[in-house]
């Protein structure tokens, strides 16, 4: 196994303990956090945003590169568009439905819950739907450029 | 320790493991944080040919790290109920309502170009105007729409 590989392999298995332990993969606790009983999920999350807003700032002024790969760290600013404000309207609503995001959802099916892995399997056909989408589009747009002009 | 596991972690100490690993993927792969990316990256291989991006290891990872929670504290949830919902369409009805949840969820962070970890974490960690807007757009909708969920039940 590469050396990156490796890394991002640890550096989940991380992430996935701490959703664990944190009961964030369980639905009765984000349905506390979506019916604002709890503000638990909004103070982790708050507190992520927090440390690592100051933190990439300050490391942004040194000019890092990554230390498995070497190449600069480029931090990407993308301004909003339609297909952001769209796409998580429909994030939102199926994460209401369901209780759990992609990160719960894989520490779900790792803990044997069988419904996590019915609503993995829709995210994958989601996901395979949309990338479908995307391919048609680049056909039609490749067609219009190359077909003769009637 | 496994006291203590059993135990909800307190956020004060949650929020900075997380952000660590954040950190600590910024620094050592030099790039952003994102769950439903190694999702898209296992789909692209399989039915594209596409060769693995390193977030598909991450995704392993999360995994693996909720299996290794389990072991630690040996408490597994094959036969764990969904909550309210099993009870409101029963279990002939969960797993398509599921499937369904599942999918808007694979679509829509897809086109948003992120999901919670993404966009709401390292999307806003990094201060991406469109992260802030993606983030603000399915907290809004998650949360108005649990609460409609909830009257309508």
């Amino acid at each position: 196994m590469t050396r990156l590989r490796a890394a991002s392999l640890g550096f989940g298995v991380v992430f996935g303990f701490v959703l664990a332990w944190s009961r964030l993969a369980e639905p009765r606790v984000i349905h506390d956090m979506l019916l604002l009983r709890s503000p638990y999920a909004y103070e982790i999350m708050a507190s992520v945003v927090g440390i690592c807003f100051v933190a990439i700032r300050l490391l942004e002024r040194r000019r890092p590169h990554a230390l498995l790969t070497g190449r600069p760290v480029v931090v990407e600013r993308v301004r909003p568009a339609r297909r952001h404000v769209l796409g998580s309207v429909l994030f939102g609503l199926g994460w209401s439905i369901t209780l759990a995001c992609p990160g719960p959802i894989a520490v779900q099916v790792g803990q044997g819950f069988f419904w996590g892995a019915c609503t993995l399997a829709g995210v994958l056909v989601g996901i395979r739907a949309y990338l479908w989408r995307e391919e048609r589009r680049a056909r039609v747009t490749a067609d219009a450029v190359f077909s003769p002009s009637a | 320790m496994r006291s203590d596991l059993l135990a909800q972690a307190p956020w004060y100490v949650a929020g900075p493991l997380m952000a660590l690993v954040v950190l600590g993927l910024f620094v050592v792969v030099g790039e952003r944080i994102g769950v439903v990316g190694g999702f898209s990256s296992i789909v692209e291989r399989t039915s594209l040919g596409r060769p693995l991006g390193w977030k598909a290891w991450f995704v392993v990872g999360v995994l693996t790290g909720g299996a290794a929670f389990s072991a630690v504290t040996e408490h597994w949830r094959v036969h764990e109920q969904y909550y309210w919902l099993q009870g409101r369409v029963g279990e002939a009805g969960l797993a398509p309502v599921l499937v369904l949840g599942g999918v808007c969820i694979g679509y829509g962070a897809k086109a948003a170009q992120g999901c919670t970890s993404g966009n709401g974490i390292g999307g806003c960690s990094v201060g991406s105007p469109a992260s802030i807007v993606a983030t603000a757009t399915f907290m809004a909708t998650a949360i108005a729409s649990a609460f409609v969920w909830s009257w309508l039940s």
